[in-house]
C-alpha cells in the first residue's frame, strides 16, 4: 500500500508514455530506459522460445516413427543441442530478469530506474552479440555436444563446439551484468518506505536470483573458457588423453549449472506469488516463508550439484551427501507451494488467464519438483540417469515452472506493458490447450523412461512406439496453444483493444501506481510506500473482470 | 526517492551518507612495508624445506597479505558493513567449490586406485598403452610406440615433427575445424 | 520531484555529478561502489575456478609440479610482486588524495595524477617483466598443452609438465589481461583527472578503479607463492 498524491491523474498523464517519450530507431537501440530494455529483452526471448521450440517439434516429428525418418542422426544431434542451448542461454535464463525483471523491479521498488542503466544496455548488447554467435554455430559446422558440453567430446567433435563455448562465455557476462545491477538496485534504490518487508515477493525473487547469478555465472564463465582452451591448446585438465579428467569439467559446469535451474525457475516463483495473490485478492499467506524460502533456495542450490553426476564416477560418499542436500531443496520449495495454496484458501478468485496459469503451474510445477525427488535417490537415479524420465522432469520443471509462470506473468502485467488488454476468450483456450498439451507431451516421457527409453536417441524400439506418438501429438497441441496465446497477447494491439487503466486488477503494489505505459520516468511523484503490498482494501469482485 | 532502509524500525544501511574516510599516509606506509616484509619471508622461506607444511605456510602468508590489501588499501575496515558480507560470502562460496570438488577428487581417487576404474593418460603412459602427450612431440620416441603398437593414425601423411608446432597423434582430431 | 522524506546530505544538493536516478552523490557512490563489489566477487569466483585446476593438477602430479616450477624463475616472479604491491599503494594513495582534493584545486588534481602516473607506471614494468620470462619459456619450448617440447630443448621434466605450463600460462594469462584492462581504465580515469574531475565531491571512479586494481594485486598475492615458491 502507498500514498500518491491525488493531484496527478493517472489515466490521463500529462507527460508522454515511455514509447512516445523518445522516437526513432537510434532512440531504442541506445535506451538506458530499463522499461525499453525490458520490451526488448521481451522481443529477444519471445523470438528464441519460437526458435528453440520450432527445433523441438522438428525433434518431436522425427520421433513419430521408430526408425530414422526426416532427419539424419547428426542432424537430430544438432537439433537437440540447439534446442538446449537456445532455450537454456537464451530463452530461460535472460527471460524473466531480463524482459519483466527489468520492466517491473524499478517500477515495484518506486525507482527512477535501475542502479546503473548504462550498465543494463550494455547487458543487452552482450546477450544480443551471444545470440548472433550461438546462431553462427548453426551455419559453421553445427553444434552436437548438447547444451552440456560435455568433454571429452566437446574438446574433440569436428563440430563448432569453440565457437558456441565463447557464445556461452559471453551471455554469462550478461548474465552476470543484469544480476549485479538488480542486487544493487535493490539495495540502494527503494523509495521512501519500501522497506525489506514490504518488497512485493517478485522482487524477492529477482533478487534471490540476481544472488545465484552473480555467485554461480562466473564459473561457467572459467569452464566454458578452459573447454576452449583445451580444444585448441590440449593442456590436459578436462582431456583424459591429455592427462586431465572429464568428471572434473562436470563439477565445474554443475557448480554453475545447477544453480542456473536455479536461475530458472526463482523468478518463476515470483510471478506465481503476485498472480495467485492479486487475483485471488487476498493477503499472500506466509510473506515472510516465501521470501526467504527464496533465499534459502539460492544458497541450498549451491550444495546439490553432485546430484548429475551419480553414475559418472563421482566418489560414492560424496554422492550419498550430495543426495542427501538434494532432498534439503525440497522443503524452501514446499513451503513455497503449501503458502500458495493457503493464499488461495478462502479467496475470491477470479478465473481469467493469467489466474489459469498460476493455478496450471501448480499442478505442473508440483508434478516436477516431486519427480526430482526421486532422480535425488541414488538408487533410482542410476535406473532413471539418462532417460526420458529426466527429460520429463526437466520439462515439468523449467517449461511447466518458469515458461508457465512466464506466460502467465507476460498475460498479468501485458495490461501494463502495452497499456490495453489481451484477449481473454482465446487467452483462456491458449492456456487450456497448453496444459492439455504440455502434460500430454511430457507426462508420457515419465512412462517412457520409466521403461527405459534412453534420451537423446533419434530412433528406438518399436515397443516405444504408441508412447513415443501420443508424445507428439501432445507437442502439437502444445504448439498450437502457445500461438494462440501469442494471438490473445497479440490482439491488444488493435485500435479497438479496451484500455487498461492504470490499475486494472485492483493491486497494491507500486508498478500499478502509475500510468500504462508508464511515464518516461516511471512516477511523476516519488511514491511512498507505507505498507505492505499485499493489502487489499476490500474483497470486492466487481469491476475485477472484464 | 531518498533510499532509506528500515528493518522492523531500525536503520541498515545509510545510503545518503558520504562515507568519508580518510586513513593517514603512514599507515598506507606501514601496510606497504608489512607486505614487503612479508613477501620476503615467503620468498626466503621457499628455499628452507618444510615438506608438506610448505604450502599451508605460504597460503597462510598469502592469506595474511590479502586480508592487510582488502581490509587497508580497499577501505574495508571502515566500509559498509554489506559490502564486506560480500566479500566474506564470495569466499565461503569459493569454499563449498573447492571442498566438495577436491573432497570427491580425493575420494575418487582412492577408490580408482583400489578397482581401477578410472585410467589417466599417465598411468597409460607408463604402460606404453598410448602415445600419450609428449611423446607425440617427440619424433624418436613417436617412432618406438608406433613400432611396437602399429600406427596411431593411418590418414595423417608421415611425420614433418622437425619444425612443426607438433600436434600430431591425438593432436590432429582436436585440430581438424581450423 | 518532490521532497524526499529525509535531508539530502549536503555534498548533494548541488553536485553536479550526481546522475538524474539517484538522490545525492551518498546514494550515487555507494551503489557504485556495492556494484564494484559485486563486480570483485565475479572476479573472485572466476580465478576460483582456475586455483581449483591447479590445486587438482598439484593432487594428481604432485611430482611433475614440484618439478615443473623449478623452471620458473622465482627472481622475475618475486620483482613482479614487489612491483604490483608497490602500485597497490600507489592506487590507495591515489585514492587517498582524490578523497581530500578540494574541488577545483588544480594542485590537488596533479596529486592525483602523479600517483595514477605512478600505478600505470608499475604495471608497464610488471609486463615487462611478464614480457621476458614468457619469451623464456616460449624459447624452451615450455608451452601449454600439445605445444609443449621442452624436452625436444634438452629439459626432461618429470610426468606431464605440459598440464603445469598449460596452467602457468593461463592463470598468468588471464591475470595479465587482468592488468591490461586495468591499464585502459588508469588511462580513463587519468584523462577524467586532468578535466579536475575528482575531489571530495566525486571520488567514485578513482575510489572503483582502485577497488579493482587492488583484486588484480589480491589475485597475484596468491599466485606467485603457489606457481613460482611452493615446494
Amino acid at each position: 500500500m502507498s500514498e500518491q498524491p491525488a493531484s496527478y491523474d493517472l489515466e490521463n498523464p500529462s507527460e508522454p508514455n515511455f514509447y512516445k517519450a523518445q522516437k526513432g530507431l537510434k532512440s531504442w537501440l541506445f535506451t538506458v530506459d530499463h522499461k525499453r530494455l525490458g520490451v526488448m529483452y521481451l522481443a529477444s526471448v519471445i523470438l528464441f522460445f519460437f526458435v528453440a521450440g520450432f527445433l523441438a517439434i522438428a525433434l518431436r516429428t522425427e520421433l513419430l516413427t521408430p526408425a530414422q525418418d526426416f532427419v539424419s542422426a547428426s542432424t537430430y544431434n544438432q537439433l537437440f543441442t540447439l534446442h538446449g542451448a537456445i532455450m537454456t542461454f537464451l530463452f530461460i535464463i535472460p527471460a524473466t530478469p531480463g524482459a519483466l525483471g527489468n520492466f517491473l523491479l524499478p517500477l515495484m521498488l518506486g525507482a527512477k530506474d535501475v542502479a546503473f542503466p548504462r550498465l543494463n544496455l550494455l547487458s543487452f548488447w552482450i546477450y544480443s552479440a551471444a545470440a548472433v554467435m550461438l546462431l553462427c554455430t548453426l551455419v559453421l559446422g553445427g553444434l552436437d555436444t548438447g547444451w552440456t558440453f560435455y568433454t571429452p567430446y566437446s574438446t574433440s567433435t569436428g563440430t563448432a563446439a569453440g565457437l558456441a563455448a565463447l557464445g556461452v562465455f559471453v551471455a554469462g557476462f550478461s548474465s552476470i551484468l543484469t544480476g549485479l545491477n538488480f542486487v544493487v538496485t535493490v539495495h540502494r534504490m527503494r523509495a521512501p518506505g519500501q522497506t525489506w518487508d514490504r518488497m512485493p515477493l517478485f522482487v524477492w525473487a529477482i533478487y534471490a536470483t540476481a544472488v545465484i547469478q552473480i555467485l554461480a555465472t562466473p564459473v561457467l564463465a572459467i569452464t566454458v573458457l578452459l573447454v576452449f582452451i583445451e580444444r585448441f591448446l590440449g593442456i590436459g585438465i578436462f582431456d583424459p588423453a591429455m592427462g586431465g579428467d572429464p568428471v572434473l569439467f562436470q563439477h565445474f559446469f554443475w557448480f554453475y549449472s545447477h544453480p542456473a535451474v536455479y536461475i530458472m525457475i526463482l523468478p518463476g516463483f515470483g510471478i506465481i506469488s503476485e498472480i495467485l495473490t492479486v487475483h485471488s485478492r487476498k493477503h499472500v499467506f506466509g510473506y515472510k516463508a516465501i521470501a526467504l524460502s527464496s533465499v534459502a533456495i539460492a544458497i541450498i542450490s549451491f550444495l546439490v550439484w553432485g546430484h548429475h553426476l551419480f553414475v559418472s564416477g563421482q566418489s560414492e560418499l560424496v554422492g550419498v551427501i550430495f543426495s542427501f542436500l538434494t532432498f534439503a531443496v525440497a522443503v524452501p520449495t514446499a513451503i513455497k507451494v503449501f503458502s500458495w495454496v493457503a493464499t488461495l484458501y478462502g479467496g475470491s478468485i477470479v478465473y481469467n488467464t493469467p489466474m489459469w496459469y498460476g493455478l496450471m503451474f501448480l499442478w505442473t510445477f508440483t508434478i516436477g519438483g516431486v519427480t526430482g525427488l526421486y532422480l535425488s535417490t541414488i538408487s533410482v537415479d542410476v535406473h532413471l540417469h539418462d532417460t526420458y524420465f529426466v527429460v520429463a522432469h526437466f520439462h515439468y520443471v523449467m517449461m511447466g515452472g518458469l515458461v508457465i509462470a512466464f506466460i502467465g506473468g507476460v498475460f498479468h502485467w501485458w495490461p501494463k506493458i502495452t497499456g490495453r488488454f489481451y484477449h481473454e476468450a482465446s487467452g483462456k483456450l491458449g492456456a487450456l490447450l497448453v496444459f492439455i498439451g504440455f502434460n500430454v507431451t511430457f507426462g508420457t516421457q515419465f512412462f517412457l523412461g520409466h521403461q527405459g527409453m534412453p534420451r537423446r536417441y533419434f530412433a528406438y524400439l518399436p515397443e516405444y512406439t504408441t508412447m513415443h506418438q501420443i508424445s507428439t501429438v501432445g507437442s502439437y497441441i502444445l504448439a498450437s496453444g502457445l500461438l494462440i496465446a501469442g494471438f490473445s497477447l497479440a490482439m491488444a494491439f488493435r485500435k479497438s483493444a479496451p484500455k487498461a487503466g492504470s490499475n486494472p486488477w485492483g493491486a497494491v503494489s507500486l508498478e500499478w501506481k502509475t500510468s500504462s505505459p508508464p511515464i518516461e520516468h516511471n512516477f511523476h511523484d516519488t511514491p511512498h510506500v507505507t505498507g505492505s503490498p499485499y493489502d487489499f482494501p476490500e474483497i470486492d469482485k466487481s469491476g475485477r473482470t472484464h | 526517492m531518498s533510499a532509506q532502509a528500515y528493518l522492523k524500525g531500525k536503520e541498515i544501511e545509510n545510503p545518503v551518507e558520504v562515507h568519508h574516510h580518510v586513513a593517514p599516509v603512514s599507515l598506507y606506509v606501514i601496510i606497504l612495508m608489512a607486505l614487503f616484509g612479508l613477501t620476503g619471508l615467503t620468498y626466503a622461506v621457499s628455499f628452507a624445506n618444510l615438506g608438506p607444511l610448505s604450502l599451508p605456510v605460504a597460503m597462510a602468508v598469502a592469506a595474511l597479505k590479502a586480508s592487510l590489501v582488502v581490509a587497508f588499501f580497499m577501505h574495508l575496515k571502515d566500509d559498509d558493513r554489506y559490502n564486506l558480507f560480500v566479500f566474506l560470502g564470495t569466499l565461503i562460496f569459493i569454499g563449498i567449490f573447492f571442498g566438495f570438488t577436491l573432497f570427491d577428487m580425493q575420494a575418487r581417487d582412492a577408490l580408482n586406485d583400489e578397482q581401477r576404474t578410472f585410467v589417466r593418460a599417465e598411468d597409460e603412459r607408463n604402460a606404453g598403452n598410448s602415445p600419450a602427450v609428449g611423446i607425440s612431440n617427440d619424433p624418436a620416441r613417436l617412432a618406438a610406440w608406433e613400432a611396437k603398437h602399429g600406427s596411431h593414425d593411418e590418414g595423417a601423411e608421415g611425420e614433418h615433427a622437425e619444425g612443426a608446432e607438433g600436434e600430431h597423434a591425438e593432436g590432429d582430431k582436436a585440430e581438424g575445424e581450423h | 520531484m518532490s521532497d524526499s522524506t529525509h535531508a539530502a546530505h549536503t555534498d548533494g544538493e548541488h553536485n553536479p555529478y550526481v546522475a538524474h536516478h539517484f538522490d545525492n552523490m551518498g546514494q550515487q557512490a555507494g551503489a557504485a561502489k556495492l556494484g564494484m563489489w559485486l563486480f570483485l566477487a565475479t572476479e573472485l569466483l572466476m580465478f576460483s575456478g582456475l586455483f581449483l585446476a591447479y590445486f587438482i593438477c598439484r593432487m594428481w602430479y604432485p611430482d611433475m609440479v614440484l618439478g615443473a616450477h623449478e623452471y620458473l624463475s622465482k627472481t622475475a616472479g618475486g620483482i613482479n610482486t614487489c612491483v604490483l604491491l608497490f602500485s597497490s599503494w600507489t592506487m590507495a594513495m591515489a585514492v587517498r588524495s582524490a578523497q581530500v582534493g578540494k574541488p577545483g584545486s588544480k594542485e590537488d588534481a596533479a596529486k592525483i595524477k602523479k600517483y595514477l602516473l605512478l600505478t600505470l607506471l608499475c604495471a608497464g614494468v610488471f609486463l615487462v617483466v611478464k614480457y621476458f620470462e614468457y619469451s623464456a619459456k616460449f624459447e624452451h619450448g615450455m608451452l601449454p598443452g600439445k605445444f609443449y617440447t621442452a624436452h625436444l630443448h634438452g629439459y626432461e621434466i618429470e610426468g606431464l609438465p605440459h598440464i603445469f605450463f598449460g596452467i602457468y600460462f593461463i592463470m598468468t594469462g588471464l591475470h595479465g589481461v587482468h592488468v591490461l584492462v586495468g591499464m585502459g581504465i588508469m588511462i580513463w580515469i587519468y584523462l577524467r583527472a586532468s578535466r579536475g574531475e575528482f575531489s571530495h565531491q566525486n571520488y567514485a571512479g578513482v575510489e572503483n578503479t582502485g577497488l579493482y586494481w587492488h583484486l588484480v594485486d589480491l589475485v597475484w598475492i596468491f599466485l606467485f607463492p603457489l606457481l613460482y615458491l611452493v615446494k
